[in-house]
């Protein structure tokens, strides 16, 4: 557990993500967003490694499951900028590897969170019945602490990725679900959604095709943290051994196989440890950076 | 809620405070009684000894687990005990047993006088519900159990153990200090189940058990030793340590930099690519033990693809034993590539039988797959990290086996799941586990046909039975060599190699014993 | 207002019966069985199935839950198959620890964050303030895992300035058990700071834009008086409901904490209890703790609606 969810969950954080009152074109949301330069350097950073990812398995400079029993554990030099491991294999290369799996972890968990938390959101702030229901189920799941109720899921589940995604999506899915749910009831109260009420639109249009899109800003910011809490949890419940199968070097996993030999080789943990904080960093000020270039509230008081 | 809550602080602060009082209340009565003979000694007559974990319980009779024979054999003895050269010596009894000419009567005579952690002495009949309480409880006693036809005191100090049939193993069984032969106050058993206190005879009783935190053993001040030159786990025993403390520390790291630092002065299963560092340390020494075991691929000869004796022996060709000790180990100093089951140096030894083990011709496995007529089904391989160089051994083999033309399904499990799973035969056909050396042949877990991977063929029913019943040395040898040759045609396991345990002492500990399970009677320490 | 409190004192109740209902469930379809780790590696089928029974593993699910129920009403955790003791005095035994780690913590997050915070609110836009929210991301961004092994092996194994893990030795005083404990905090309060860091810094910017602040301001007060005695005083209620949440965060921060520095505290009896299958432990861990997380955030809840009348309830 590394960190407290900011701007979201109980915590009735000043700055939050409100609903979005009026839609500003993509170019001017752009311009909000780009016009500090930490967030244009963490977007570039997040595009990098999103390249490094998509096309590892072809621009790694070793073959990251390639082992060499007699180059093992070598401090980093020219030929393995990162060292090798345990099995002598290439720390950059698997490092490389990682990235594409711990991003498929976050943006897994993104999506099924992002798919329940709306429709579970959409459900208690538009079908007023189901609210009370909804909101205790979602109260309940988050009674427990992030990574105490992902280990129990875990357990539950036994260990592979995407049981992971399944363990985590579930995880976020009620922070997913009450940023909409809130939302839904300052947009369903609006005139025009009145209007579309009388003309005789049926609830599924209403809800998708009137309320939806008004919440998409909202979603996008929960979205780009869970991305970033995804990828900090997976690595510590990996690191516990209840996460990804061992055998798959995520960056957590890295670092717990190196647990035995970091005290030797420290540029084992390291490097993994570098590319989760970069990560998440930048998809942290990317995130904050949304809220601010999405709020209203924040654009006039600056 | 608030109930829970409130009853759980108040537990708590009431249980730290009475915890608190206990042991500054024992610690003043043992520093008491220690002050005498050896003022210099003080604080410093604890060994803070850092093991691999928490064991699962102090009971020594019902489980074969070895971190628990580790701590238990302090406290309880057996009948019998091997000495520095793996052979047969007398603990509780006072001499090896007169055997019956047809070999089905043992009469152990006992030594008078020993006492028991309550202060009430061994008697035949405690001796005697003991036995019985062992072949009801324990893994191995229950193996002896169908060739037992009674067990008696005769007189006062005398045991009489009488078989069905000649069984060449049983002392070596009574002698073992897992699944043990424990001798117990007849009035702790309770049925088949746990002991209802942990009484026994040995040099240390137990003061104190916090799971997870420490198990405190003290000296037990009534012992009475056997006679002899100590040797191995035989001779005379002297609780020279006041206080042996167990610490579980899982993480292999922590035990080396804990050990370095001085806040153990043992540390046990250490990873051999710490030698270097345990052997530049100061005031630290590492502590070598061999023979110490032998990894396994244990296969599921019952069911699945197998089944197929082509098939297992296929796998013996296909795999490289000293690539996949290196990755285990890490350092060629703690491996060997021995396909013997039973080393060099060690009766038992025997290289002419173990020749598969070393053949890798090219194609050979290659060959044998296609006369299995293999066509591609998956080989599900069970491993777990908690054990770090059986899950590096098995993706060495992982490998190999993929190289060779198998498909491999590597399932990495936590032990806890692999030992549940590997009781369903349908639902694996490979896991790997080690097996810890055992003086005593048929003492092997995988011959025993209820093991997973139950191997249970007509020829090695035959030939174990054969062997059980020898009980002459040298034909024994013989008829172990036929078994071995067994082990190798009919593959029902890979034996990988041998391998050493590494573990670290500091150099204040004097009088240590290297041995698989590491004891503290007759250690001191000094300044 | 007390229909507000026992409204959400019986919302409460609700939620926690769910929580069991959750509780229950994800122990019981956890693969591995108890009995075969209990037994070890010798162990044969027939012996496993024998103390199933005898565990009462055996029953069918509702009997297994409506005893359960039943034992939670009576305050009774059930007894752990592992460590053969009742699982309240498994977790008594093991919250010293947790307790003392969190509040140390929450110590060293405080120290960190609420003097940054409120140093960068008011310079707020200059480069203290940049660098310190930057900072603050940086540190929520770090697992704490990894700061956790960082930190020990440069300062305890490479300079031998704290001890490499554990809690000391059974009759170390309470300076030694919390010299143990010093590394741990760190690791576990770094990340942890950056969330009050950053509270800390809004409430004090919220507060400094109302109008008495402004007036004292305009008094010609020096700024620090106006931060520190003005400014500070009103913001202290929801820093303090920050402080509450993450004290919550960290009873549950604490289960990778102790697993990296071999600590037998609440979290490490939970990683073993998932390892070892010990259902009654997983179960009444994850009750007691989550128990204590509604608790604090009903808490704060709570204290907000009594000190800030603008809270509806």
């Amino acid at each position: 557990m590394a960190s407290v969810p900011a701007g979201h969950g109980t915590v009735p954080l000043p700055s939050s993500a409100g609903p979005q009152r009026s839609r500003s074109p993509l170019a001017l949301l752009m311009r909000q967003l780009f016009r500090r330069r930490l967030v244009v350097l963490s977007f570039l950073i997040m595009l990098a490694i999103l390249a490094v990812a998509l096309l590892a398995p072809w621009i790694t400079p070793f073959n990251p499951t390639k082992m060499d029993i007699l180059g093992r554990l070598k401090p980093p030099t020219a030929a393995h900028w990162f060292g090798t491991d345990e099995y002598g294999r290439d720390v950059l290369s698997r490092v490389m590897l990682g990235a594409r799996l711990s991003l498929l972890v976050g943006l897994l968990v993104v999506v099924v969170a992002t798919v329940l938390g709306t429709l579970l959101g959409l459900a208690a702030g538009y079908v007023r019945p189901l609210d009370g229901v909804l909101m205790r189920l979602t109260d309940a799941l988050m009674a427990f602490p992030d990574i105490l109720l992902a280990i129990a899921f875990m357990a539950a589940l036994g260990p592979s990725l995407y049981n992971v995604v399944l363990a985590l999506g579930i995880v976020y899915t009620p922070r997913v679900a009450r940023v909409v749910r809130a939302a839904c009831l300052v947009v369903r109260e609006m005139p025009y959604i009145e209007a579309a009420t009388a003309l005789g639109a049926s609830t599924p249009r209403i809800v998708f095709l009137h309320i939806l899109p008004n919440l998409i800003s909202p979603i996008l910011v929960q979205a780009t943290f869970i991305f970033a809490y995804a990828i900090l949890t997976e690595a510590a419940l990996s690191f516990l051994g209840v996460g990804v199968p061992p055998t798959t070097p995520t960056w957590g996993n890295m670092i717990a196989g190196a647990q035995q030999y970091f005290q030797q080789a420290d540029w084992l943990i390291l490097f993994p440890g570098c590319a989760i904080v970069l990560t998440v960093l930048s998809l942290q000020v990317v995130g904050d950076g949304l809220r601010d270039a999405l709020d209203p509230r924040l654009q006039k008081a600056k | 809620m608030t109930g829970i809550t409130r009853r759980l602080f108040n537990t708590a602060l009431g249980s730290a405070v009475a915890v608190g009082g206990l042991s500054t209340g024992f610690s003043a009565g043992i520093l008491g009684s220690w002050t005498t003979p050896a003022q210099a000694q003080g604080a410093a007559s604890v060994v803070t000894v850092a093991t691999i974990g928490e064991p699962p319980t102090l009971d020594p009779v019902g489980t074969t687990s070895d971190l628990v024979s580790i701590i238990t054999q302090h406290m309880f003895e057996t009948l019998f005990t091997f000495d520095g050269d793996w052979k047969l010596a007398p603990l509780v009894a006072s001499a090896l047993p007169q055997v019956s000419a047809d070999g089905k009567t043992y009469t152990i005579p006992l030594r008078s006088g020993v006492t028991f952690h309550d202060g009430s002495t061994v008697t035949a009949d405690d001796v005697v519900a003991s036995l019985d309480h062992w072949t009801k409880a324990s893994p191995r006693g229950k193996t002896v159990a169908p060739l037992v036809e009674s067990i008696a005191a005769k007189g006062a100090d005398a045991v009489v153990i009488a078989l069905k049939e000649p069984f060449a193993p049983l002392i070596s069984l009574l002698a073992m200090n897992n699944g043990a032969a424990a001798i117990v106050p007849k009035s702790v058993i309770d049925g088949p189940g746990a002991l209802k206190s942990l009484v026994g005879t040995g040099p240390y009783k137990l003061l104190e058990h916090k799971p997870d935190q420490y198990i405190r053993l003290v000296r037990h001040d009534g012992y009475v030793s056997p006679a002899g030159t100590p040797s191995g786990y035989a001779g005379s025993r002297k609780a020279n340590i006041g206080e042996v403390r167990f610490v579980p520390v899982p993480n292999a790291a922590t035990r080396v930099s804990g050990v370095l630092a001085g806040q153990y002065q043992f540390a046990d299963s250490l990873p051999a690519e710490t030698l270097p560092r345990i052997k530049g340390a100061a005031g630290v020494k590492p502590v070598i033990v061999k023979p110490f075991g032998f990894p396994l691929m244990i296969m599921n000869t019952k069911t699945g693809v197998m089944a197929n004796q082509k098939l297992r022996q296929a796998v013996l060709a296909a795999l490289e034993p000293n690539d996949m000790l290196l990755a285990g180990l890490g350092d060629p100093e703690f491996v060997q590539a021995e396909g013997s089951i039973y080393a060099q140096g060690t009766p038992f030894y025997d290289e002419t039988s173990a020749k598969p083990y070393s053949d890798h011709a090219a194609g050979k496995a290659a060959d044998l797959l296609k006369a299995a007529g293999y066509k591609g089904e998956p080989i599900r391989i069970m491993t777990s990290v908690q054990y770090e160089f059986l899950y590096k051994m098995s993706m060495v083999a992982q490998a190999q086996l993929e190289i060779a033309g198998f498909k491999v399904d590597l399932q990495v499990l936590d032990w806890a799941t692999l030992l549940q799973r590997r009781g369903d035969d349908k639902g694996w056909d490979a896991f790997f586990t080690y097996h810890t050396f055992v003086p005593e042949p048929s003492l092997i877990t995988v011959l025993n046909p209820s093991y997973p991977g139950w191997w249970d063929s007509p020829a090695k029913r035959e030939a174990l039975a054969a062997f059980n019943r020898e009980m002459d040395p040298a034909a024994r040898k013989a008829k172990w060599v036929t078994l071995q040759t067994l082990f190798y045609s009919e593959v029902p396991s890979v034996k990988v190699g041998e391998f050493y345990n590494l573990a670290a002492s500091s150099d204040k500990l004097t009088g240590y014993t290297p041995t698989p399970w590491p004891f503290f009677w007759n250690t001191d320490l000094k300044g | 207002m007390l229909v507000y409190v026992v409204r959400r004192f019986a919302g409460m109740m609700i939620v926690m019966l769910l929580v069991a209902m959750v509780v229950f469930l994800i122990a019981r379809v956890v693969p591995g069985d108890p009995a075969a780790v209990m037994l070890g590696s010798a162990a044969t089928p027939e012996d496993i199935a024998a103390l199933r029974g005898r565990l009462g593993l055996d029953e069918p699910l509702l009997t297994q839950f409506l005893l359960y129920l039943g034992q939670i009403v009576r305050f009774d955790l059930g007894e752990s198959i592992f460590l053969n003791r009742p699982v309240s005095q498994a977790l008594a035994e093991r919250s010293e620890l947790t307790a003392l780690l969190t509040m140390m913590s929450v110590g060293i997050a405080m120290l960190i964050g609420v003097p940054i915070g409120i140093l960068s609110a008011a310079k707020r836009g200059g480069l203290i303030d940049q660098t310190s929210v930057g900072l603050a991301m940086l540190a929520a961004s770090v697992p704490s895992f990894w700061i956790g092994l960082t930190l020990i092996k440069y300062l305890a194994v490479d300079h031998a300035w704290f001890p490499v893990a554990g809690y000391g030795p059974p009759d170390a005083d309470l300076m030694e058990r919390m010299r143990h404990l010093v590394l741990p905090a760190i690791a576990l309060g770094i990340p942890n700071s950056a969330l009050i860091l950053r509270f800390t810094r809004t409430s004090m910017l919220d507060v400094m834009s109302h109008d008495y602040v402004r007036t004292a301001r305009a008094k010609g007060l020096p700024p620090l008086v106006v931060v520190l005695k003005h400014a500070l005083r009103n913001a202290m209620i929801p820093i303090l409901t920050v402080i509450g949440l993450t004290t919550a965060v960290m009873i549950a921060g604490a289960i990778v904490t102790e697993t990296v520095f071999g600590l037998p505290g609440v979290g490490n009896l939970i990683v073993s209890a998932v390892l070892r299958r010990d259902y009654p432990v997983i179960q009444g861990a994850l009750l007691v703790v989550s128990a204590i997380y509604v608790l604090i955030n009903l808490t704060v809840d709570l204290l907000y609606a009594v000190v800030d009348p603008r809270v509806r309830y």
